[in-house]
């Protein structure tokens, strides 16, 4: 501390002096070490001028079909490019240019002139993301008469270029849109995930766009650019051309998909003018003995020329909106539905594995059974008397199935009250056929619906999670609602779930081997379980790429799908179901009922379901598969295919003619729409690529 | 007009605060005058030396009508009687903060900072700059107020409060504009003043490890995102910046390392003739005059800063209290700025944007030193009466 007797001060001038001195000496021994001293003295390495960089971005990929028809193409578009060094070095700084364009393009001068101006933190957006020396495109797509008015009067232009970009095209327009996915832009976060993406590039964010985005997108190529110490171009350098993405070949049938596609808008409008809300629909075309599918429709579509250059936030809205029906949604894969008489494949293969019932005897199909004192019916509460496994599949008996679910039901409980573990037969045979599992086709993860089904495990689990919410719904009764009886029905059940909600009950293993309750399934998942009944048991995770094709036409990758599962079925039962539902065996099998008199007839076979769901009408589900064969003994079929129409009714009346129209282009009856009714089994020559130049 | 004190000749006329015209130059310490001078005109050669080849002799004309306007203020202020300081003190402050204040709706941008009022005819004015005359000379005042304990009694820690109060108003103002080099040597004048003040090593010392902490805490939450600390060494001027934020104080460095002992002689730097390195003749001066001028030429200039410190510190020496912290604010603000400035050129220090006094270019920061400059003959003047 400083003496209180004597000021300060002389000690403390010392104090600024000394800081000053060695400011100066650090300045002064720095100087002399950067200038006589250093070794390692930088030199001045890019010349007068140092490049920078315009990435050319890389065509996308072509997507062909499995005999290399394209679906998805490149097509070239008009790029207006404003160059803003050669603006700034006008006497006006370019403002009378930007005032024509504007005109020309029907835009506001100013609005360019902040589109062109580099972003920085003192530039909000609108602004230019890019390197700030390279040209900003203000118009894509531009009409030819822009495009003349510029090239034509070239010196009222200065700095304003038209560029040719690629685009992606679909010749096909809007067919197997949702499979096909689209391209966006990149954002921050792509860039961040991948730092090899540049802002010019565009990104798979959907589909088979998005799964083999690797594949499609290729490699940047770049315009080199020499600059001047302040950052301006002098002048163009040497550029390395974009190399295209490779050609993806998949092993969808152009014909079949379009066959599909045009036999499903049909159904919805018969459906709809059959006085049904028939709001949408799916058909699976699938190869059940490699896994391939062949063809994937969905009801409603879109155009996925939308997606070209961006999308707006009204046609995104529009395509997203479930009013609409939300055609961005792909049901045969990514819709969960109840299956219906469908999951009677999986009830049988259960039942009978496990010795609950056989294929010999008969069992009653009664109008209706009781179960814990519920009534449950027949579909029109029809009386079959006695009959076996055979005519209960053909004719679609449900009271049949009821019985021995429901005593399978109180095995259980049984065997729960002694403390074993339940079997729960029909829920594990569900699981082996791939309900509640994603497929694990080659689609984006959030594009494949996995099904599901009750147990007493989720019960439970969901009645832990959710007791409170029904309890307090009991409690207040619901008072929003204004119908009394519903009002009445809705707190019983609230009530009923506040207490009760964790019991599975026997009407819910009932409802479950008709395919009702909780149980859902994709019509993929459906496609996939009954490629299992006619392949042995193998349960695919099927595919939609089949092979990677390169620049020159070689194949560089060939696509093949796995065998997920093998369901635990015996080859004797399958044959049994697959002579059960025969078409051959004509009204006997309800899904034949569409077919009865076709050349093809003894061909096919199929089962439909007729879904109830709460408040809608019926979804009616036909799954049929031919042309069938014999291999060793056993039935084999070249396809599996699976229609689904919401609230249309009955399987047999529309799911059953839809899939007709399918099956008479795929069997020849009306114009053959694949080579020998056979799923394509080589792969298409795939053209080298003409070198498409962007700049 | 102003009332002040009365001249004992004259026992009823009030008079201008301005010394009489026969005592305009008694008593100037010349050798201040000198160096200052010498500083602007090297300063002249090398700013026509950086625009040459881009500008031709625009920027040397405007930096000698500066220099003229310059050389007026630092009269017009030697002529300020010293003991006037009290009541200068807060004129200056208020106004500079009025000036800090006016920036932010209508400053306009120039590179990246806020931070200039546009007066027409192509001048333009810099607050933060007077804002450094201005808190030297309020903080002196402050700091002397209590003639009853004696001029050199240590402030009270009231005092250091209420001048730390002062400070912090316009630091904060500048650092939003946003221009950090202004802010740290700010920060620095003030501390000189604090140290000189006699205020306590608790407070000095205290200061000193709050600004390194603080300075290590931003690095590193800059750290975290790596663009922080990029803007931070280019905090001053991202668009001139394209191919990174070390673009400039590489060029710089390319430049003065090959001047080696002389230089490449006057308009022979081949750095500055290509205009490699950007705002050469504001904050990158330095650059020519080591690689057109050497080891010899850019020592020198280090060598008049020096001796331009120590004349101003004689002046400390000898003046009294108030004066004296006029004094040394203004040396420490001067050699601060010189250090930053240099340092950042030859790579010591970060890139933030601060002039060269006198030597760079810029016509707020050239008035703003001239008018230090003539306060400190001011001073002296005093000191010899």
């Amino acid at each position: 501390m400083a003496d209180p007797r004597r000021p300060p001060t002389p000690r403390r001038l010392g104090i600024i002096v000394a800081l000053v001195v060695s400011m100066m000496l650090t300045l002064f021994v720095r100087l002399y070490y950067v200038q006589l001293i250093d070794p390692h003295k930088p030199t001045q390495n890019a010349g007068l001028l140092h490049d920078g960089y315009i990435v050319v971005p890389a065509p996308r990929g072509l997507i062909v079909d499995a005999r290399g028809r394209p679906l998805v193409t490149n097509t070239t578009a008009q790029v207006i490019t404003v160059d803003r060094d050669l603006l700034q070095q006008r006497s006006d700084h370019g403002r009378a240019v930007l005032a024509r364009l504007a005109v020309l393009l029907n835009r506001s001068a100013s609005e360019l002139a902040k589109e062109i101006t580099p972003c920085s933190p003192k530039v909000p957006a609108p602004c230019w993301t890019g390197e700030p020396f390279a040209p900003v495109p203000v118009a894509t797509n531009a009409p030819t008469a822009t495009v003349l008015a510029i090239s034509e009067h070239r010196e009222q232009y200065p700095g304003v270029a038209v560029q040719t970009v690629t685009l992606p095209s679909y010749p096909n327009g809007s067919l197997a849109a949702q499979i096909l996915g689209y391209a966006s832009q990149i954002t921050t976060a792509d860039k961040k995930s991948n730092s090899a993406l540049n802002d010019a590039d565009s990104i798979g964010v959907s589909g088979l766009e998005e799964q083999y985005d690797a594949i499609l997108r290729g490699v940047d190529g770049k315009q080199i650019v020499k600059l001047n110490p302040q950052g301006y171009t002098v002048k163009l350098g040497g550029s390395v051309a974009a190399q295209q993405g490779n050609t993806l070949v998949t092993s969808i049938d152009l014909g079949i998909q379009r066959l599909a596609e045009q036999s499903l808008a049909k159904q919805i409008a018969d459906s709809r003018a059959a006085g049904k809300p028939a709001t949408g629909g799916a058909v699976v075309a699938m190869d059940p003995n490699t896994g391939r599918i062949l063809a994937v429709a969905s009801y409603p579509t879109y155009d996925p020329e939308l997606f070209v250059g961006g999308i707006t936030n009204a046609n995104y809205g529009a395509l997203t909106d479930p009013s609409a029906g939300t055609p961005l949604l792909n049901r045969a894969i990514a819709g969960a539905y109840a299956p219906g008489s469908t999951f009677k494949l999986i009830t049988s293969s259960s039942l009978v594995m496990h010795d609950e019932i056989n294929t010999t005897s008969s069992y009653s199909c009664p109008g209706s059974v009781t179960i814990d004192g519920r009534v449950k019916t027949n579909f029109d509460s029809e009386v079959l008397g006695d009959i076996t496994l055979r005519d209960a599949l053909g004719y679609s008996c449900d009271t049949f199935f009821y019985q021995p679910t429901a005593d399978e039901y109180y095995t259980d409980q049984a065997r729960i009250d002694r403390g074993q573990k339940a079997h729960e037969y029909l829920q594990r045979m569900a699981a082996a056929y791939g309900v509640g599992t994603a497929p694990g086709v080659d689609l984006p993860a959030g594009e494949q619906a996995a099904g599901s089904y009750a147990d007493r495990e989720t019960r439970l689990a969901r009645w832990k999670a959710n007791r409170a919410t029904y309890c307090e719904e009991g409690r207040k009764g619901y008072p929003d609602i204004a119908d009394a009886a519903d009002r009445a029905y809705l707190t019983a059940l609230a009530k009923e779930n506040c207490t009760d909600g964790w019991r599975y009950r026997a009407g819910d293993n009932a409802d479950m081997s008709i395919g009702q309750g909780e149980t859902t399934m994709s019509p993929l998942q459906l496609a996939i379980a009954y490629s299992a009944l006619l392949n042995g048991g193998r349960i695919w995770a099927p595919t939609l790429g089949w092979a990677v094709v390169d620049a020159k036409g070689k194949v560089v990758q060939t696509i093949q799908p796995k065998v997920r599962d093998r369901v635990p079925v015996r080859q004797s039962l399958f044959d049994y179901i697959t002579s059960a539902l025969d078409f051959g065996r004509g009204w006997s099998v309800s899904g034949a009922f569409a077919y009865i008199g076709s050349k093809y007839q003894n061909r096919l076979g199929g089962k439909t379901g007729t879904a109830e769901v709460f408040g809608k009408g019926d979804t009616s589900w036909l799954v049929t598969w031919g042309p069938t064969y014999k291999q060793h003994g056993h039935t084999r079929a070249k396809f599996v295919l699976v229609g689904m129409v919401e609230q249309a009714g009955t399987g047999a009346t529309a799911a059953g003619p839809m899939l007709k129209r399918v099956w008479d282009g795929i069997l020849g009856t009306n114009r053959p729409v694949i080579p020998h009714a056979r799923p394509e089994s080589v792969l298409p020559k795939i053209a080298p690529q003409v070198k498409v130049m962007t700049r | 007009m102003t009332l002040t004190a009365r001249d004992p000749r004259a026992a009823f006329v009030l008079t201008p605060p301005v010394m009489p015209l026969e005592r305009r130059v008694r008593g100037y310490d010349r050798p201040l005058v000198v160096l200052a001078l010498a500083l602007s005109l090297i300063g002249g050669l090398l700013v026509w030396a950086a625009t040459r080849s881009a500008s031709g002799e625009s920027f040397l004309y405007r930096h000698l009508l500066n220099l003229g306007i310059a050389a007026a203020l630092m009269v017009a202020a030697s002529r300020l009687d010293a003991r006037l300081l009290r009541l200068f003190g807060p004129i200056v402050y208020l106004a500079s903060l009025f000036g800090l204040l006016l920036v932010i709706p209508a400053g306009t941008t120039v590179n990246g900072a806020k931070a200039w009022i546009r007066l027409g005819g192509g001048f333009e004015l810099q607050p933060s700059e007077f804002m450094k005359l201005g808190l030297i000379v309020g903080m002196a005042v402050l700091f002397t107020r209590h003639d009853d304990r004696g001029d050199d009694a240590p402030p009270s820690t009231r005092d250091i409060v209420l001048a730390l109060g002062l400070v912090a108003v316009p630091l904060a103002l500048i650092m939003l504009q946003p221009d950090l080099g202004s802010a740290m040597v700010l920060g620095c004048a003030v501390f000189g003043v604090l140290v000189m003040a006699g205020a306590p090593a608790r407070w000095t010392l205290g200061l000193l490890v709050c600004g390194v902490a603080g300075a290590i805490l931003a690095v590193r939450l800059g750290v975290l995102h790596d663009y922080q600390l990029a803007r931070f060494t280019s905090f001053r001027d991202p668009n001139h910046d394209p191919l990174g934020a070390a673009y400039n104080y590489n060029q710089a460095h390319i430049a003065i390392a090959h001047g080696g002992l002389f230089g490449k002689g006057l308009f022979h730097g081949p750095q500055t003739n290509s205009g490699f390195v950007p705002e050469q003749q504001t904050d990158f001066i330095f650059s020519v005059a080591g690689e057109e001028f050497g080891l010899v030429g850019a020592g020198l200039i280090i060598v008049l800063f020096g001796l331009l410190c120590w004349r101003g510190l004689r002046i400390a020496r000898d003046a009294d209290a108030a004066a004296r912290l006029v004094a040394v604010g203004v040396v420490c603000w001067f050699a601060f700025q010189a250090f930053q400035n240099i340092g950042m050129n030859l790579g010591l220090t970060p890139v933030t944007g601060v002039p060269l006094p006198f030597v760079s270019y810029g016509g707020s920061s050239m008035f703003a030193q001239a008018i230090a400059i003539g306060l400190l003959q001011a001073v002296h003047r005093r000191s010899l009466t």
